[in-house]
Parts: C-alpha cells; structure tokens; sequence
C-alpha cells in the first residue's frame, strides 16, 4: 500500500520539474520581463528622436548652405560638377561639425546604451528559457570564458617562474 | 572578374579596353550619357569582386603561429646592413597588410631594400572565446613571446620595436616593462593622450558605456567600427570616392590604389572585449596611459620608465589620431635620444603611399639605421 501511494507522490512531483511547471511559476518574472522590455523601448523611441532631430537639423544646414554655394541653373557639365563640389562641401562641414560636437557624443553614447539594455533585456528572457529548458546560459558560459581566460595567465605566470627557477639553478651550477 | 583585370600590372593599356571608339572630337550629350552609364556598370562590377584583390605579396614565411597571431619574417631583399632586426606591431583594428599593401607603396619592402631584417605580428580574429583577453594579455604574453623568438632566430638580446596606432600604444606599454629586450622604440601614430584628441574617434569614445557594451555583447562587433568610421569625412572620403571611382574607372592605377585601400577599409575583424573596454574606458575616457595609472595585470605602465632612443612619427592631417594626441610621447618618457617626426598627410598616407615611400621612409630608415648596429 505505502509502494502504491509513494509512486502517486513521485508522478504527482514530475511536474515540478519538467519545463511547464517551471514555465508556470516564473509567469511573474516573464510578465515584469516583458513590462521592462516596452520601458525600455519607449527610451529608444525618444533617444532616436533626439538622435534623427541632430541629424536632420545638419542636413537642412548642408542643404541651404549647398543651395547658397552651388550654380543656380544646371546648363552644362560644369555646373553639374560645381553643384556636386558644393554639395560635398557643404555636407562634409555640417556632418563633421555634428560628429565632433559634444551634444552628438551624449546623444549618441545614450541611444548606444538604450539599445544595449534593450539587447540586455531580451537576453535576459532567452536566459529564462533557457535554464527553464535546463540549457547552459550565457552568463554561465561567460563564466567558463572568464576563467579559462584567469587559468591562462596562472599558466603564463607558472611556466615563467619556472624558466627562471631553471636559469637559476643552471647559473648557480656553472 | 578575373584576378588578371584586378592586377594593374596584368591590365591592357585602357586604349585596349572596353571603351568606346572617339568617334567625335566633341561628345553628345547621347553619347556623354551612354558613357557614364558604361562607367557605372564598370564600377559595379568591380566593385563586386573587389575583395578579389591582391595584397601583403612581399615574400615572407610563418616563423610562428597561434590562435591570437602569426609572426611574419619577411625574406631579404638586400644584403642586411642593420644588425638589430625590427618588430613590427601592427594595430588590432583591421589587418596588417596596409603596412605592405601593395609593392611601390609597401612600408616593410622600403624597410628592406634599406637593409633591414623585419618581422611582424599579424593579429588573427578574436573569437567568442577571446572576451576576456586583455592588454595584458597581448602585451605581456603574445608580444612578449614573438620579442623572444625574434631574438633567438637572430641571436641578439635586442630589437627595435615599430608599432603603428594602437600597435605603437602597445608597444610602448611593452617597452616600460621589458625594456631590457628592446633597443630602440619607433612609433607610427600613437594613442596616448587622449584628452588632447581632436577626432571623431574620440569624441564618440567620450561617452560610450562601453562596460555595457562588453557585457552585452562581448567582443566589438565590426558593424560598430563601421559606425565609427562612417563618421570620419563622411561625404569628402564617404561618398566622393565612389564619384572619384565611377570618373576614373578606366585609369588600372587608380582602380587598382583604390580596391586596395577599401579592401583593407572593410576588412575588419572584431575586437576582444576586454581589450575594448581597456581602450575605451581607461585610456579614452580616463587617459590613465598619459597619467602613468594604467595596469596591466599587476603591473602600472609608466612612461617615464622608457629610456631607450624613441622615434615617435606623426601625421598632421591625421583625423584617427590627431598628431597632438601621439606627440605628448616624447615628453613623458626618460629617454635622452628621441625625436619627434611630423609629416604632412593622413593616418594611412603616413604608412601606405607615394608620399611616405618618397618622404617618411628615408627619414625613418636612416634614423632606425644609425641606431641598430
């Protein structure tokens, strides 16, 4: 009788450890995960603004400067040519000027860093899946990097010190 | 396309080419129009199997290889005249063949007609595997290692180290800590303080979180050097080169200087994560190379431990590393002998043209050579 009523006990657990239950109980944390995710997006949304604003506010420069600079009518092959110099002078000035702007750096260096928590994020639900699905994540595989790359310098370090030891040693005898 | 149409030396005479008969002293519009139209197709095409290009021909074995490098020897072409042999230590942002990209404009061919035995570290593409390898790591390990075999193979106890970008902020690095392997210090464009940095390059670097970044993604993602280069002359090297092209496309030697220098432009491989985040955060950002507070591993890099005749080239209209960030190098180290070399061109034009071949490279040789006997 115990036998009996002990295997209903283990077929009742099985699910605790198959990927619905586990699915099941971290509906929470996929649930906030994904809340995060739309914050996140809402971000990049208003850092590509800011973003597109600076690089279209340089295009309408180079624009009106090349509309200044450049031949009024296109007769010849010439004025085809002197519209085209302008033209890139006038854009390579305002796009340069942009790009070595330190506004253009913030603007920038903010949208790069929401687009990476973006890409943080996301990562962060596939790690979800996969130790749901019992897979190695990232971040443990990371971590095997991390110390592969640790044991490579002990290694270097070691065969150093010993070559030293052996020069020693060989010096001391001679 | 064939390698043959690829090669200017293989190339018919552009009278022989698939140009249209000068029918008319004085073109059409029709007739302008058609021409253009056959240029850009030509371009086209070319431009599709540009990668097919040949560079690095100068003839060299592998004396070493690794995961992380190979080392060059470049076989002699002369009699050796200079008894110290040279180490070049090429950057890790693209590949190291502009230094030889093609036989008149060839940096390490100039070196050795001059008489100079010259190696090289050609740096192979980090790996997800590579995250974690640092400056330490090349500077102290892998540059390290080639520093010994070069000596070996050449029973010497010292060499002239040649770094160019971020290969010569590395091999200053080298130098304070092993100076006793190094002879002489000769670098092309070095980064080191950035504060005084007037590029793009480093003005972008200013605000990246690049310790997200690495963690995120790991290694630099050559889409994100691409960004930044798409920054640097964005319409005057960017866009009119393309026009330059399309209006040149018959002239081989044109096409041929050309194919080259945009294969090794989009020949980039990635860049160890926590070498980036080194470059960027501690050198860019807190400029701790010029302020004798970076480490590597458990050792502090200090500049004024140098003491070795230094050489330090710089290019005025260099706008990857503007010539008042590398110049600051002469000031900080001890060395008594040093001198500081200012030439009028770019970044590449320094290392990869007629201008140096004619301008750069004598100077450079002759001052290597009296220093390496």
């Amino acid at each position: 009788m115990n036998k009996m009523f002990n295997f209903w006990t283990d077929v009742m657990k099985l699910p605790t450890i198959g990927p619905m239950y586990a699915f099941s109980k971290d509906i929470g944390a996929y649930a906030n995960d994904f809340i995060n995710l739309g914050k996140i997006m809402a971000e990049l949304k208003a850092d590509m603004d800011s973003y597109w604003s600076l690089v279209n506010a340089a295009y309408i420069k180079a624009a009106k400067e090349t509309a200044e600079r450049a031949p009024k009518q296109l007769l010849s092959k010439d004025d085809f040519e002197n519209y085209r110099r302008a033209a890139i002078e006038a854009f390579e000035d305002s796009f340069t000027a942009l790009f070595a702007s330190p506004e253009f750096s913030t603007v920038y260096g903010k949208l790069f860093s929401t687009q990476l928590d973006m890409s943080k994020a996301m990562q962060g639900i596939a790690e979800k899946n996969f130790k749901t699905l019992n897979l190695p994540t990232r971040s443990e595989v990371d971590e095997i990097l991390k110390d592969v790359a640790e044991l490579k310098r002990s290694v270097r370090e070691l065969r150093k010190n010993a070559e030293m030891a052996k020069d020693d040693t060989r010096s001391a005898t001679t | 396309m064939t390698q043959e149409a690829l090669r200017p030396d293989q190339q018919k005479p552009a009278n022989e080419q698939d140009k249209p008969s000068a029918q008319a002293a004085k073109p059409n519009a029709a007739d302008e129009i058609q021409d253009a139209f056959r240029k850009l197709e030509k371009t086209r095409s070319i431009l599709h199997s540009a990668g097919d290009i040949e560079v690095g021909q100068t003839p060299h074995e592998v004396l070493a290889e690794t995961r992380t490098y190979k080392l060059l020897h470049y076989q002699q072409m002369v009699n050796k005249t200079a008894k110290t042999p040279i180490l070049v230590v090429y950057a890790l942002i693209n590949r190291s063949y502009v230094l030889d990209l093609q036989q008149d404009k060839s940096w390490v061919k100039s070196l050795l007609s001059q008489g100079f035995d010259v190696y090289l570290i050609d740096w192979k593409t980090p790996t997800v595997a590579d995250k974690y390898v640092s400056f330490d790591d090349y500077v102290n390990c892998y540059i390290d290692d080639c520093v010994d075999i070069v000596l070996k193979k050449n029973k010497v106890d010292k060499l002239t180290l040649h770094g160019y970008c971020m290969g010569a902020s590395m091999s200053a690095m080298y130098t304070t800590l092993h100076q006793e392997k190094v002879r002489n210090l000769a670098v092309i464009a070095p980064v080191v303080d950035t504060e005084k940095d007037t590029t793009v390059i480093g003005n972008l670097a200013k605000n990246m979180d690049v310790n997200k970044m690495v963690d995120v993604i790991g290694n630099l993602p050559c889409e994100q050097l691409y960004a930044c280069y798409s920054a640097l002359k964005p319409f005057k090297q960017g866009v009119n080169k393309y026009f330059n092209l399309v209006q040149n496309i018959d002239n081989e030697q044109f096409v041929g200087n050309f194919l080259r220098i945009e294969k090794w432009l989009y020949d980039t491989p990635p860049i160890a994560g926590e070498t980036f985040r080194q470059w960027i955060s501690d050198i860019y950002q807190k400029n701790m190379l010029v302020k004798n507070e970076l480490k590597l591993g458990n050792d502090v890099i200090d500049l004024s431990k140098i003491k070795v005749p230094l050489l330090n080239i710089v290019a005025d209209e260099d706008h990857l590393v503007s010539p008042q960030c590398s110049a600051p190098l002469n000031d900080m180290v001890s060395s008594t002998d040093k001198r500081l070399m200012r030439f009028h061109t770019g970044h590449v034009g320094l290392i990869a043209s007629l201008y140096s071949q004619n301008n750069v490279l004598p100077k450079v040789g002759q001052w290597l050579k009296a220093r390496s006997q």
